[in-house]
């Protein structure tokens, strides 16, 4: 066996390199370094004999203990390597999570489907440049009735029967339509509204009917505005929010505040068109309208030989029921969260 | 409306099928809901003549009948005892069928019957089940039944208000002849006028009364009106009476004008006068009831008693009855106004008052007076001796100008002129061309059309609407602020939702005197009520959205969905001075806390306080401020239905703008809501801003910062508010930012004392702040929370 300073790197390195090879972790193997290494490490405590050797000597001496230095660093960097290497390899057993289930999945708020269909419809309406109105839900029978062509003992009454409030003879808007003439008072065309909001008739409530319901409403008025603007735009409206493969039936109707009036419906999505229990004769009625009435243009404060227009109404609480499959009207208003909790 | 395609078939020769044919009416603008093929199904029923009649041995109930169908006689054994030798009836030969029925010779008490003579509820052909029906004498033996009673569809019919000339066959014939340009065969009118004779009918109220027409008829014979009639009102659904009768409501279905006739001798003086109803006056209806009128009413009288109420129904006293010989025909037009009230006071609705309520034309009148006597004199004979037209204020016929750029303009589709002319002739417009114009007279049975749009829906929907090319509006677009109000309400749908509270929308109708006043504090005190309610518990407007989320509360609480957490964004209604009825947007949250008692409830609100928090900064609003509410010691006044000790108001610039807090035990026992619940409601337009701030960036801080903890133990009800501001005060401007971490109020404490914990933050813009400096500050603030509140302050 070398005796001295040599003798000493020698065994050191044997051992530094055993000890290397067996530790298993890297906290182990950082311990290792520190005391291997480290200031007060057994190779500085070598190193620090080297004053004592002659001037020969101490080179040679030095240069073996450098050359240590940097194998012992080298060993220790490979060991931590494979250990590293062999660590992800277990990781399949070792950290192994069971993901085949969600335990307390984070629960979001639901938003009202009368909500999600308005915003269907405003986003709609939005790519073609038109603004929401909003009006008064206490209206007075001008705006309600009289602006619109349908005078006190009117038969449109008849299908419009209305809560009246204490107040001034106010009552509640039987229809969003008294928003156009809101609007046509307070601006100048070119106008391109949609006005969503609730009305209110004295109608028993059943599956399809209540005293209080949706509608959205909306209003062109522009120089040269015809009924193929309205069908393309009702085309437009109804393919975007029930698909592009539906149809669009127009009919001849009839509105007091429109001339001509149309309705409008989309083929079913049940039956596409066939006609099923869902539909009438494979058509759903989506909205009506028509060609603003000259008298109504008027009661707007806009002159009917330079501008035209169309107005179109629809029921909210319809829309939502064809697109969501509601069978019952009641519930949008019972607010039960077994109803909620599905949109 | 109940259309009879075989009825229909008089006026015009229809080839199409009845689908097609319902769906081009559908789309000229007279929806058909529905075809329905009448109920008529047998087969092998024959007419037979009954030639005798003797007694079924053995029985009493049935007898035989010797009946022929033109060879030899054959026995039947009936049980029927409404025959005589003579009639001819619909008999149901051996192999015949009666709907499932298969009908065979079968043996009564040893006598065998060939088969069976039948009812009109057998064959479906009317309801009367106590008799055999009883044909037409005219029929002739051996005839299949199927040719006096042809298989009839029929088409139910919705027509818009606007049309009631089109709620009859004619008017129907008329717009299938338009659309399938065919030809129309007018019913003839026989022009036999006789001498006016005014002093039969005389109008005393003519505000009421456009026209009267009336004709008296004497000696005729009141009999069943023959088969041929009888099939057509059963197909429009119209239940056979007697010839009079039924010839009065066919000409209604026929030409749209309601008719009446009187038994002219029950008509005291001999004279009809139109009038008002005295108040008081009482009239015994022919639906048997008895009717106080008033001075509103219409009345059809005789010189002393009103004899029918006018347009509505007719009266008991005068009507046609069986041995009634002289009738008096009326078909007037009666004011829609008049007849809309009247049928609204008495709450009776019938054939006639809905068709007058519509407003029908007075040309009607005469020709169906006309048309009817002329019915009468071939069904039940008589004389028709004196008429009597009533007209004040004739109509006066408008001209209408159109041309064919209008209709281009307003369709969108090139329409030519020639083909506008023909659609609007077919449709029995009267047309002058003048080059490309047309001078348009609308017929005289229509009064909806004035205006050359009008013409423009006339032309439009018989050309088709399908014809229209689909255009969107020109390019230009106003601009304006798109959505703004949309982008605030849709903000704070999202971080409710992302907040785990489900969007509730409640009924904007509550109970006045039943609903809690549980409300922001700002809300009006008083409800605007409803005048006409639908029901006592829908008969106020709400002013808060807080009951009916509470309500929706306890409704999924018993639907074992305890816990749910609601949120509504809607309009409320507050009693004003000067709108009378403001209507601000409200936003508002609920949760139920169905366990856990005072300490969940506390969690719970803590949490609403955060989501409001959170909104606001989602909205750019940096700090929401809460202030606790000073409940006045006796009556809680506005904030009523709140705990006193738990609940705030939410701040905006220091004002209040809505309210946060836990729910009274005492409201909640009312509710019949289990457990504890806290609520929120604000202004909306408030607490978003009027739709969110935009927000603006600051330069970052160049210098470090320092924290430092502070923790305030102080006793009794001193709010957290107060002492935030107290280190605000004291903190000076190098506190940049304060927040509260935790607060704490238990065992490790003397009673009502609570420990309080915030974090500080301090920095400069010009230099790092050393700690002495921040030493200081901190020991100012601590000197401070102990002058003013006594608190021990660790840091
Ligand atoms: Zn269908």
């Amino acid at each position: 066996m070398t005796q001295g300073v040599a003798g000493e790197l020698e065994r050191l390195r044997a051992s530094a390199r055993e000890r290397i090879e067996s530790a298993t972790d890297q906290k182990a193997l950082e311990g290792l370094r520190v005391s291997l290494l480290g200031k007060k490490g057994e190779l500085t405590t070598i190193l620090r004999q080297l004053g004592g050797l002659p001037a020969a000597d101490r080179a040679a001496a030095g240069a073996e203990a450098n050359q240590l230095k940097d194998e012992i660093f080298q060993w220790i960097t490979d060991r931590m390597g494979g250990l590293e290497a062999k660590r992800h390899t277990a990781l399949g057993d070792t950290e192994w999570v069971d993901l085949t289930f969600v335990p307390n999945p984070v629960r979001r708020g639901h938003l009202h489907p009368l909500t999600l269909i308005l915003r269907e419809v405003k986003a709609i309406f939005s790519r073609l440049g038109y603004e929401v109105a909003l009006g008064p839900q206490v209206e007075d029978e001008f705006h309600n009735f009289e602006a619109l062509n349908i005078p006190q003992d009117h038969p449109a009454r008849d299908t419009m029967d209305s809560f009246y409030v204490e107040a001034d003879d106010l009552l509640l808007r039987t229809h969003t339509s008294p928003v156009q003439i809101r609007f046509m008072q307070s601006h100048k065309p070119p106008i391109r509204i949609i006005a969503p909001g609730a009305v209110y008739r004295r109608d028993a409530t059943d599956p399809s009917h209540g005293s209080q319901f949706y509608q959205v409403e909306g209003l062109v008025v522009d120089h040269d505005i015809r009924l193929s603007d309205l069908k393309g735009t009702i085309e437009y409206f109804a393919r975007s929010l029930f698909g592009p493969e539906r149809r669009i039936r127009i009919v001849g109707d009839h509105f007091p505040f429109t001339e001509p009036s149309i309705g409008a419906a989309v083929s079913c999505g049940i039956c596409g068109g066939i006609g099923c229990r869902s539909c009438k004769g494979g058509w759903l009625e989506i909205l009506g309208a028509g060609m603003v009435h000259p008298q109504v243009l008027r009661n707007g404060g806009i002159d009917p030989e330079r501008y035209s227009g169309f107005a179109f109404g629809a029921g909210l609480d319809r829309l939502a029921m064809l697109k969501y499959n509601v069978t019952d009207l009641r519930l949008f208003l019972e607010n039960d969260v077994r109803f909620l909790r599905q949109f | 409306m109940l259309i009879s395609l075989n009825w229909l078939k008089e006026y015009v020769d229809i080839t199409a099928d009845a689908p097609t044919l319902a769906e081009r009416l559908t789309l000229a603008g007279n929806e058909v809901e529905r075809i329905a093929q009448q109920e008529v199904d047998f087969d092998g029923v024959v007419v037979a003549e009954v030639k005798s009649l003797r007694p079924l041995p053995g029985s009493t109930k049935n007898q035989i009948a010797g009946v022929t169908t033109g060879g030899a006689a054959v026995e039947v054994v009936t049980g029927a005892w409404n025959l005589a030798v003579g009639d001819r009836v619909p008999y149901a030969t051996p192999g015949s069928r009666l709907g499932d029925r298969r009908i065979e010779t079968k043996t009564f008490l040893g006598v065998p019957s060939a088969g069976m003579l039948c009812s009109a509820i057998e064959l479906g052909l009317g309801e009367d089940a106590a008799g055999i029906m009883i044909l037409d004498p005219g029929a002739t033996p051996g005839q299949d039944l199927h040719a006096l009673y042809p298989r009839d569809t029929i088409l139910e019919l919705e027509i818009k208000s606007n049309r009631p000339d089109l709620l009859c066959h004619l008017g129907i014939a008329r717009e299938v002849g338009a659309i399938f340009n065919l030809s129309v065969r007018e019913p003839k009118i026989p022009k036999t006028r006789s001498s006016d004779a005014p002093d039969l009918v005389r109008i005393d109220a003519p505000d009421g009364c456009r026209r009267f027409v009336g004709r008296l008829i004497t000696g005729i014979t009141v009999a069943p009106s023959p088969p041929w009639m009888q099939a057509r009102l059963r197909a429009a659904g119209v239940r056979p009476i007697s010839n009079i009768v039924d010839i009065t409501n066919y000409v209604m279905l026929e030409s749209g004008q309601p008719m009446h006739a009187f038994d002219y001798r029950r008509l005291t003086g001999g004279r009809i006068v139109v009038r008002r109803a005295r108040d008081g006056e009482e009239l015994a209806c022919l639906d048997g009831k008895t009717r106080r009128l008033t001075a509103h009413d219409m009345v059809v009288a005789d010189t002393e008693r009103a004899q029918g109420l006018a347009g509505i129904i007719g009266g008991a006293e005068s009507a046609v009855q069986a041995a009634t010989t002289d009738i008096v025909l009326e078909a007037a037009t009666w004011e829609p106004r008049s007849i809309r009230r009247t049928a609204r006071m008495h709450g009776l609705r019938t054939e006639a008052s809905s068709r007058f309520e519509k407003g029908l034309s007075p040309a009607l009148s005469l020709p169906a007076v006309e048309r009817a006597a002329a019915l009468v004199a071939e069904l039940s004979g008589g004389t028709a001796t004196r008429a009597s037209d009533v007209y004040p204020v004739p109509l006066t016929p408008a001209t209408i100008e159109l041309d064919a750029d209008r209709i281009e303009r307003v369709l969108g589709v090139r329409v030519e002129i020639a083909d506008a002319a023909s659609i609007l002739e077919r449709l029995r417009f009267i047309v002058k061309r003048a080059g490309a114009r047309l001078q348009v007279q609308p017929p005289a049975f229509r009064l909806d059309c004035s205006i050359p749009e009008d013409l423009v829906e006339e032309i439009g929907r018989v050309h088709g609407y399908d014809r229209v090319p689909s255009t969107l509006p020109g390019a230009r677009t106003p601009v304006r602020d798109l959505f703004e109000r949309r982008d605030a309400d849709e903000t704070a749908r999202e971080v409710l939702a992302g907040r785990e509270l489900d969007e509730a929308v409640t009924s904007s109708l509550v109970s006045a005197d039943g609903t809690p006043p549980i409300a922001m504090p700002s809300a009006a005190q008083a409800v605007v009520k409803v005048k006409n309610p639908m029901a006592e518990n829908r008969d106020a407007l709400r002013r808060s959205l807080l009951p009916g989320l509470l309500e929706a509360l306890a409704l999924n609480a018993r639907q074992d969905q305890g816990g749910a957490r609601l949120f509504e964004l809607g309009s409320v209604f507050w009693k004003s001075a000067v709108n009378a009825v403001d209507e601000p947007q409200a936003l508002a949250l609920a949760a139920h806390v169905p366990a856990g008692g005072a300490d969940a409830a506390v969690a719970e609100l803590r949490s609403l306080q955060a989501t409001l928090a959170t909104m606001r900064d989602r909205f750019a609003i940096p700090a929401t401020a809460f202030k606790q509410a000073d409940f006045p010691s006796e009556n809680p006044g506005v904030f009523a239905g709140f705990h006193p000790g738990r609940t705030g108001e939410v701040l905006d610039d220091g004002e209040p703008i809505g309210i946060v807090g836990e729910v009274h035990p005492q409201l909640l026992a009312q509710l019949g809501l289990p457990g504890r619940a806290v609520v929120a409601e604000v202004l909306f337009d408030r607490f978003s801003a009027g739709g969110g701030r935009t927000p603006q960036a600051r330069p970052l801080a160049r210098f470090p910062g320092v924290r430092r903890d502070l923790t305030v133990l102080i006793r009794g009800k001193i709010a957290a508010s107060e002492v935030l501001q107290v280190i605000r005060q004291q903190g000076g401007y190098t506190l940049r930012d304060i927040s509260m971490v935790s607060e704490y109020q238990g065992p490790q404490l003397e009673a009502g004392a609570r420990s309080l914990s915030f974090r500080l933050h301090y920095q400069a813009d010009d230099r790092t702040l050393t700690n002495e400096e921040v030493a200081a500050v901190q020991q100012r603030i601590i000197d401070g929370l102990n002058a003013r509140f006594g608190a021990e302050v660790r840091s």
